[in-house]
């Protein structure tokens, strides 16, 4: 597959005007609507091998998402991204824009910055979403400014339809992996090259497999596992799990199913869309107010999905994600599902013969166990 | 002996520091008391505007992070971050974080306030780092204690009206939610008075400040770490005005008197970040043999002013609400990197600082990761010297000694180059 970096000069190349959007859920369906290609800047981490620029601003102990966007933004940034979007998903991330901003324009290579609060109490409260109201109209009229284009409410209806057909097809995709119809690794690596097209090339992508594999007979099953984290494990760990005879057959992964689950009703009114979407929003470690429905999502999905074993890839020092492990942690096991925790930084990448072999311990205990459950009811 | 070759010693013997000794265990014990005599119990973050509860009849609060320092501070640190790392919390977390749920899971054992009371309301505030909403998110689930996060959009320019009005807004759901939950009635005199003693006491805790731009330094950051507790246990009352008024009288008269904390100082220093709490007596005496005093920190030269300023931020007698949200952005945290270099370079100037000293401090990311840049700010702009140091707060053991000193020694070389 081709690198991050190459994808976005291709994408370029073709005359798309691309904004790279700091993680997780940005508005991408407006950005869109103003003529824009908005890529989200995450799951550099494969292309983006050496933190040379990044190391002079950022301290070791920022997350690895953080690490490889700033060395991709001040390494390449200027040559691929026409604008940089960003809201205040996290503490490490709204500590950015700055130093991001100052760095770029010392060498005469500055960015234009859009910038977003999105409110962390609940929208239902009506000063909230009044908030986010106001906001979003700034932002838009900020966007009318750039692009030199006004804001169209059936452009931005079309943006939502279009960008919720690839939150349905995303779906079904990953019902193809919980079926063992297609691999979780393939699959989510087919989700996840969403931020290195066009919205359309991914749509045509997703139909092209989804229609592929949903012709195929169900796989073969293993021991049924799922995923926890904000970026789904590098490929040689989701290798490692199907290859010991487990399979991934949901997940709460942040860039995955926490990103495409909740369909918001298609909308020209951006304030009433964001305000569904954020408040109805899949729960996630970094959406405040979705703390309490998070646990209970996350119950639901392994008591649905007859999860035996709940592998927690944690990303080093996300703060957000590690709070909550051992709440969650403590409320799978009370269920008889067996944890696995892995916690991936930005050197692990490149060094994963210890993962793979806890990998490797830890499915062999659950086959182990899954061998003699069987045992058991045959017997009765 | 002329009183300017007076010693270190002899300034540490000030009334100011019995009297905050007496006034911190007062203020813990009355909490507890209150508390066990039915109370309204809040635990809140230490940007939650705490003269609003100055506007009940019976309300208490408690700050997490404020009995986390103090637990550090009495080397009680190590031992509850332990115990939260037992229970499964990452030693990459704050150890604020670790060092409360340490206390907390663990029936205030190990805690020189035996913990706090348990709370009937938790509130956190997303401004110093919204990490707190998920701290206090462990307590709500554990407990099942409603918990209330105000949201204070970041600061990268000054406060804006629609963030204001935002501010405000939360105000009155936090207002409501106690009234609702305590059954008492919200007085908005009573709070008027409570901020007009805040705003009383920033500006004698400014006054005490000043004293570091005499030279020799009238007092020292370590000084200002220590003092700035009672802000978190008795904001918006009449004793905290009273402390920092003879703290700060105080401080005068050892000046006037030449009484100096490092009679020698050959360099001025400038701290960035949290406190060490773990090291304030060591540090500071270690640093006094060197002839150099960190006289400035940005941790609490911020205290009682808005984004980017120094001067105190005073109260017009109006509005008390209006005040409360004008000043939610006080702390560092929440500041962007031209808000933090412009106070930075003020307290330079006014200080006559020689160096800085950033704390790099992985328990703090929010007031560490923009630190590489505002060094290079302070270093290339202002052509002032600057260190980079690895401390963690509250937990000692993340903490190396020799290797901070070497690098503070580099940096008496380069100024004194
Ligand atoms: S991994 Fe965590 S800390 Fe890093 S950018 Fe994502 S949410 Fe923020
Ligand atoms: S991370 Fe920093 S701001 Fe947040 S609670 Fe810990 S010390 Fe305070």
């Amino acid at each position: 597959m081709q690198s991050f970096p190459d994808s976005l000069a291709d994408l370029k190349s073709q005359g798309h005007t691309l904004i790279g959007c700091f993680p997780l859920y940005p508005p991408l369906e407006l950005l869109h609507s103003f003529g824009l290609s908005p890529v989200v800047l995450w799951g550099l981490r494969q292309d983006i091998t050496h933190l040379t620029r990044s190391d002079r601003h950022l301290q070791p102990y920022a997350c690895g998402v953080a690490r490889s966007l700033s060395e991709f933004v001040l390494s390449r940034g200027r040559e691929l991204l026409d604008a940089i979007f960003m809201y205040n998903a996290c503490d490490t991330l709204r500590n950015l824009p700055e130093i991001l901003e100052s760095s770029l324009d010392r060498h005469g290579a500055s960015i234009p910055l859009f910038r977003l609060h999105i409110p962390a109490v609940p929208l239902s409260r009506p000063f909230a979403s009044d908030y986010l109201n106001e906001r979003i109209r700034d932002l838009i009229g900020e966007l009318e400014k750039f692009t030199g284009r006004s804001f169209s409410a059936q452009t931005f209806l079309n943006s939502t339809e279009l960008y919720n057909r690839q939150r349905r097809l995303s779906r079904d995709l990953e019902r193809l992996a919980e079926t063992g119809r297609i691999r979780f690794a393939d699959c989510s690596d087919i989700l996840l090259s969403a931020g290195r097209m066009s919205l359309d090339d991914h749509i045509s992508i997703l139909e092209r497999t989804v229609r592929e594999f949903n012709g195929r007979a169900p796989g073969h099953q293993g021991v049924r596992i799922m995923l926890s984290g904000i970026l789904p494990p590098p490929v040689a760990l989701l290798d490692a799990i199907e290859r010991t005879g487990l399979t991934v057959v949901a997940n709460d992964i942040a860039a995955l199913r926490r990103s495409y689950d909740y369909l918001p009703a298609a909308s020209a009114d951006p304030g009433a869309y964001y305000r569904d979407l954020y408040r109805n929003h899949y729960p996630c470690t970094t959406i405040l107010p979705s703390a309490d429905s998070r646990l209970e999502t996350i119950m639901q999905t392994v008591r649905e999905s007859g999860v035996q074993g709940f592998i927690f890839v944690g990303e080093k020092f996300c703060e957000y994600e590690y709070f909550e492990i051992p709440a969650v942690k403590r409320m799978i096991e009370a269920e008889g599902v067996r944890t696995l925790e892995l916690e991936i930084g930005m050197d692990d990448a490149l060094n994963l013969d210890a993962y793979q072999t806890r990998i490797e311990a830890f499915a062999e205990m659950l086959c182990h166990e899954t061998r003699g459950s069987r045992r058991d009811n045959d017997a009765v | 002996m002329m009183p300017s070759e007076k010693t270190q010693g002899a300034f540490k013997k000030n009334t100011s520091g019995k009297r905050l000794s007496t006034m911190i265990m007062n203020d813990y014990l009355d909490l507890h008391r209150r508390a066990s005599e039915g109370a309204f119990v809040v635990w809140i973050a230490i940007i939650v505007p705490a003269e609003l509860f100055g506007g009940f009849e019976n309300v208490v609060y408690a700050v997490p992070e404020s009995h986390a320092a103090l637990c550090a501070g009495k080397g009680t640190g190590p031992v509850l971050c332990e115990k939260a790392e037992g229970f499964g919390y990452s030693t990459d977390l704050c150890s604020y974080a670790r060092i409360d749920i340490g206390t907390a899971f663990d029936g205030g054992r190990d805690s020189p306030t035996f913990g706090l009371p348990r709370p009937d309301l938790l509130i956190s505030n997303t401004n110093n780092c919204s990490l707190l909403v998920k701290w206090f998110d462990v307590y709500h689930r554990a407990w099942g204690v409603p918990h209330l996060a105000l949201d204070i959009p970041f600061c990268y320019e000054n406060q804006k009206e629609r963030d204001f009005r935002y501010i405000m807004d939360q105000f009155g759901t936090l207002i409501s939610t106690i009234e609702e939950m305590s059954g008492q009635r919200f007085d908005l005199d009573r709070a008027r008075e409570s901020v007009q003693l805040s705003s009383e006491a920033f500006k004698e805790w400014k006054r005490f400040l000043s004293f570091a731009a005499h030279r020799p330094s009238g007092i020292t950051a370590f000084d200002s770490f220590v003092q700035m507790a009672p802000i978190l246990t008795s904001r918006g009352t009449r004793r905290l005005v009273d402390h920092y008024r003879l703290l700060a009288d105080e401080t005068a008269e050892q000046v006037k008197n030449g009484i100096f904390p490092v009679p020698d100082e050959r360099y001025r220093l400038l701290w960035d970040n949290i406190a060490p709490w773990h090291q304030l007596r060591k540090m500071s005496g270690r640093l006094a043999g060197l002839g150099a005093n960190i006289t400035s920190a940005s941790y609490t030269y911020c205290i009682g002013a808005l984004e980017g300023e120094y001067d105190p931020y005073e109260f017009d007698g109006n509005d008390p609400l209006a005040w409360l949200a004008r000043l939610q952005n006080f702390s560092v945290c929440p500041h962007g990197l031209n808000l933090r270099g412009k106070a930075m370079n003020e307290v330079i100037g006014r200080n006559a600082i020689d160096g800085v000293v950033f704390a790099s401090n992985r328990s703090c990311k929010v007031y560490s990761l923009m630190q590489m840049d505002q060094m290079r700010y302070i270093r290339e702009e202002l052509g002032i010297p600057c260190v980079m140091i690895d401390v963690d707060h509250a937990d000692v053991r993340k903490y190396s000694e020799e290797t901070a000193f070497t690098r503070l020694e580099a940096l008496l070389e380069m100024i004194g180059a």
